[in-house]
């Protein structure tokens, strides 16, 4: 059974899981812009679909890629605010 | 009839009947009526069976003075993530921990059980990671809903009222983006794994795939620590107190 008086973390762990974190964190950068392009490009191309339409799959481009961006300063962001 | 596991054979000579039942009842039509159960879902039946018999035979045996080598494991494992949310969440992340520590399980287990012969990675079929990722994202948003109420749409609609109808569809899309990075990165890496130990083995069948499964061991471990730790910093983003 864990010991109830051990602390959650360590100092030494704490700092060797918050390298961990940073890195799980920063390894979602490279899949978010394309993950939030595509995305945006296909709810474009399902409402041009759906509304019989020709130019929807372009906003939905265009707002996927903003998104992505969004995302990806928003990342970076918390990453760099949490860094002691 | 499509080739199949042995275990998949079994199940569909068992369940067929009643799966097809099941499937036209809900208006599918299965494309193989003696076989309508994949090897997939098949797999991930094994897994939830076994993490259910791992479980009830853990409680049963559960002792604070001789605690068993299987215990160890269990709460180790526990205690992990306990540890890691407690570090991302905060304070109050104790409520998260038996969902984070029962998704680890079953994606580890996932990725694990393709590596004894006989078996297949479930999570190397890009339908299961997805449901794992949409399984989190339902979960998050709703923890979220239940932390902050109403209140918790105002995180979609970005820091000033006027920007609302802009910012609403760029947090929505973020957000589905999130299902798709979760999915796309463990699925590519598990059948990646799959596929390098396999065109290795089919090249040089003695002594080199032992290092190849070696390395789909620590990519299995990885995945799923880089899985429940997304999940977490989800969460985090939902419940958390800068929220």
């Amino acid at each position: 059974m864990p010991d109830p008086d051990r602390q959650p973390d360590q100092p030494d762990d704490a700092e060797k899981r918050s390298l961990w974190i940073q890195v799980a964190r920063y390894s979602q950068l490279a899949l978010v812009l394309p993950a939030a392009t595509f995305v945006g490009w296909l709810i474009g191309i399902g409402l041009d679909r759906w509304l019989h339409t020709k130019w929807l799959y372009l906003a939905g481009l265009i707002v996927g890629i903003a998104a992505g961006f969004v995302e990806l300063i928003r990342t970076v962001m918390s990453s760099e605010s949490k860094q002691p | 009839m499509p080739e199949q596991l042995w275990f998949t054979a079994l199940l569909n000579r068992l369940f067929a009947g009643p799966v097809d039942s099941a499937m036209r009842a809900l208006g599918v039509q299965p494309v193989h009526p003696n076989a309508p159960i994949t090897d997939f879902v098949a797999m991930q039946i094994l897994v939830a069976a076994f993490l259910i018999a791992l479980f009830v035979l853990v409680r049963s045996r559960l002792s604070a003075e001789h605690p068993g080598g299987l215990q160890h494991i269990i709460e180790g494992f526990e205690s992990f993530i306990k540890d890691q949310s407690h570090q991302v969440i905060g304070p109050h992340s104790e409520g998260y921990t038996a969902f984070l520590v029962a998704l680890g399980f079953f994606i580890l287990i996932c990725n694990l059980i393709g590596m004894i012969p006989g078996f297949d990675s479930p999570t190397a079929v890009p339908s299961v990671p997805l449901g794992c990722a949409i399984v989190a994202f339902f979960y998050y948003h709703a923890q979220g809903l239940k932390k902050n109420g109403v209140a918790y749409f105002k995180h979609f609609a970005g820091p000033f009222l006027w920007m609302a109808p802009l910012m609403f569809p760029i947090e929505i899309i973020s957000h589905l983006a999130r299902v798709l990075s979760l999915t796309v990165r463990l699925f590519a890496n598990m059948f990646a794994g799959d596929m390098v130990t396999l065109v290795f083995f089919s090249l040089i069948p003695i002594g080199v795939p032992i290092a190849f499964l070696g390395l789909h061991i620590g990519v299995s471990l990885l995945q799923t620590y880089i899985f429940v730790l997304l999940t977490t910093v989800y969460l985090q983003g939902a419940v958390g107190e800068e929220h």
